[in-house]
């Protein structure tokens, strides 16, 4: 999680203390995330253009190639991983921190396994809290990613997210028409608020093929992720199409990445392979950057 | 992406001052009891309408002091102050503001 600065500006500042790599360490032991290399939030402003179905597929192509990956649906008021990819609920604690249950080596983390209630009805405040707990309760062990499915909007649940780790980057996902755009770009200005780079755009609901000709219908408008990836200046990741291969998938509790006949699916492995070259990216330019976590202990 | 305002190195200078390397590669120095006395925390300013509360910032002791300082996300920091508080978010951007007075 992050890096440290050990380069010294002058001998002067070399007597003095200072929050290095040994200090952080030992500050963190008991750091839940310290073993996860990169926490990656999934999100758009708007509800229903396919977070979760982004989230899962991507959690799943990145499981493919051979990573350690976690999935934790943060969206507590109407969670999807539930239906998309259902887990059993943990029944292990190490060190007081839950052990997250795992479907075929991937782990999951959702509210809905927290509660016994039908809904979760909760302010602000609580929810913040609730999500941190998520976050920081459950001994993620070592993982490549930490794919965070981010509920709609940028209020409490957000903010504590992005408050709680030091996020390598959001993907924002839209779809294509105006209306979602409007709430996506709040969601984009949030996180440049918060300072967390922007991966990138997925576009979901593109156009639809519908067999009987090869034409391609645009039945929520053309281009919508492209112009949000303009004027953020951010890549697009990817588009994709309406696909009745995605939706029967999501339902079946398998995403859809999972079975290699589907069209669907290489669009989602094409979309993986576009994250982590974004990731890789980012990698670079946070080393010659700025810290990730810290903490100082004043004398 | 955009280059964003970040720290590159933090440390404690003296008793009294805070050190921070930014990522664009300047340097400021903070003394911790002006920013005990700058904390932007809804407490300390009114939401509405911006004012500080100067009878709660009169109250503030000279001998308050950091205890720690930790990063909040990627975009700020918190500070738990000697005297017990420690809800306000100093915002990468804010504390630059500040050095640059």
């Amino acid at each position: 999680m992050g890096f440290w600065s050990k380069k010294k500006t002058s001998t002067q500042k070399e007597a003095e203390p200072r929050a290095d790599a040994k200090a952080k360490s030992a500050a963190t032991s008991k750091d839940p995330l310290a073993g996860v290399r990169h926490i990656i939030a999934v999100a758009s402003g708007k509800g229903g253009v396919g977070k979760s179905t982004v989230a899962s597929n991507l959690a799943k192509t990145l499981q493919k190639r051979g990573f350690k990956v976690a999935l934790l649906d943060a969206d507590i008021y109407g969670p999807s991983l539930p239906t998309m990819l259902p887990c059993e609920p943990p029944s292990k604690m190490r060190d007081e921190l839950v052990v997250p249950p795992e479907r075929e080596g991937l782990a999951i983390v959702s509210a809905e396994m927290f509660s016994t209630k039908k809904a979760h009805i909760m302010r602000g405040p609580m929810a913040g809290n609730f999500v941190k707990q998520l976050l920081l309760a459950v001994d993620w062990g070592q993982r490549d990613y930490l794919i965070i499915d981010y509920p709609p909007g940028t209020g409490d649940i957000q903010l504590s997210l992005s408050q709680s780790t030091p996020l390598r980057g959001a993907i924002i996902v839209t779809s294509p028409q105006k209306v979602a755009l409007a709430d996506v770009k709040k969601a984009c200005e949030f996180f440049r608020t918060v300072k967390v780079p922007m991966l990138g755009v997925v576009e979901t609901m593109s156009w639809f093929e519908c067999g009987s000709c090869s034409e391609k219908h645009f039945i929520f408008g053309r281009d919508g992720g492209t112009s949000i990836a303009k004027e953020f200046a951010i890549p697009l990741l990817g588009q994709i199409p309406l696909d009745s291969d995605i939706t029967a998938a999501a339902d079946a509790g398998q995403p859809v990445v999972a079975s290699s006949k589907s069209l669907a699916a290489k669009y989602f492995d094409a979309i993986g392979e576009q994250v982590l070259a974004a990731i890789g990216k980012s990698d670079i330019e946070q080393r010659t950057s700025g810290l990730g976590a810290f903490s100082l202990k004043w004398q | 992406m955009k280059e964003q305002l970040g720290v590159k190195e933090i440390w404690q200078v003296d008793k009294q001052t805070l050190g921070i390397v930014w990522t664009d590669s300047s340097e400021n120095r903070y003394d911790v009891v002006a920013l005990r006395k700058s904390c932007p925390c809804a407490v300390c300013v009114d939401e509405t309408t911006g004012q500080r509360n100067q009878a709660l910032m009169d109250d503030i002791s000279d001998k308050v002091r950091p205890v720690t300082i930790q990063s909040t996300g990627q975009y700020a920091m918190t500070i738990a102050f000697s005297d017990g508080h420690g809800s306000g978010i100093f915002t990468f951007d804010y504390l630059k503001s500040l050095g640059s007075k």
